[in-house]
């Protein structure tokens, strides 16, 4: 099936919600409506595992050797 | 009388606590590595950058205050360094219609390929793709949504990193993450073809 845009919750709630950004209150409003709402679950799911994925794809390179060894090199500590 | 020895104590101290800081800076250098590598588009410009940061760091030392957010301190200079670097060359937030939906990539993914779980279907796209959309995104809503998703930066340290209220750091995130799934839905589609 097609998602439509129909729930304005939504748009109030699931960022807010995935980012840890909500008080307890809200968090709750959130969890309660996110258990009740299907369209609003199933966006949830896919936000998340979208944020998840782009994570993933985002922090596979890792820093070089090379880079952390001048990194290193730029202390100033043991000179003075 | 006293004096000298009390001068020599207070550079022990000093000496002490600078070792102390940037042995702490050094831990985070993954972690800003990480965020830097998405806020520009080369490994090399990245290496450039944190190398900067760090040299930067470095020297000013005393004007961190101990016991503050040293990780969101240091991503301050990053971002700062970043923007000096005159990379605001690039094209208008407002070129892209905005006007599709949150849902308009979970859509175009099951037009493209057929219907599929939610929480499977983003792995259609390819990894590539996703570096390349997030490249896409103009910089001042892709810097808030590195700081805040791959930094995990909360709104609030995003906003005293870049120095703007943090409902700019809301909307810009907000604006940011549909010009992100724009990108992929186009992505989509031409990976299908």
């Amino acid at each position: 099936m097609t998602f439509e845009p129909i729930c304005e919750k939504c748009e109030e709630l699931i960022q807010p919600y995935l980012d840890r950004e909500l008080d307890e209150a809200e968090r709750l409003e959130a969890e309660t409506h996110l258990a009740g709402c299907e369209y609003c679950g199933k966006r949830y799911r896919f936000e998340a595992s979208l944020r998840r994925y782009v994570r993933q794809a985002c922090c596979s390179e890792q820093m070089s050797p090379e880079l952390k060894d001048k990194l290193a090199a730029l202390r100033t500590a043991l000179d003075a | 009388m006293a004096e000298p020895e009390t001068d020599a104590r207070r550079l022990a101290t000093e000496a002490r606590d600078r070792v102390r800081f940037e042995e702490e800076v050094l831990d985070l250098a993954d972690q800003v590595y990480r965020v830097a590598r998405r806020l520009v588009s080369s490994r090399e410009e990245a290496e450039d950058l944190v190398q900067e940061t760090y040299a930067r760091a470095f020297r000013s030392w005393r004007s961190y205050t101990p016991g503050t957010n040293l990780r969101a301190w240091l991503m301050r200079i990053l971002t700062n360094l970043n923007i000096d670097r005159g990379r605001r060359e690039q094209r208008s937030p407002d070129m892209q219609p905005m006007e599709e939906g949150d849902y308009f990539l979970y859509n175009r993914l099951e037009e493209t390929s057929g219907p599929a779980d939610e929480e499977r279907i983003v792995e259609r796209l390819s990894q590539d793709s996703i570096v390349d959309a997030l490249t896409a995104v103009p910089h001042d809503f892709r810097d808030v949504i590195v700081l805040v998703d791959i930094g995990d930066f909360s709104y609030q340290e995003a906003a005293q990193i870049l120095d703007v209220p943090i409902g700019t750091v809301m909307s810009r995130l907000h604006r940011g993450r549909r010009i992100l799934k724009s990108q992929l839905a186009e992505a989509a589609v031409g990976e299908e073809s």
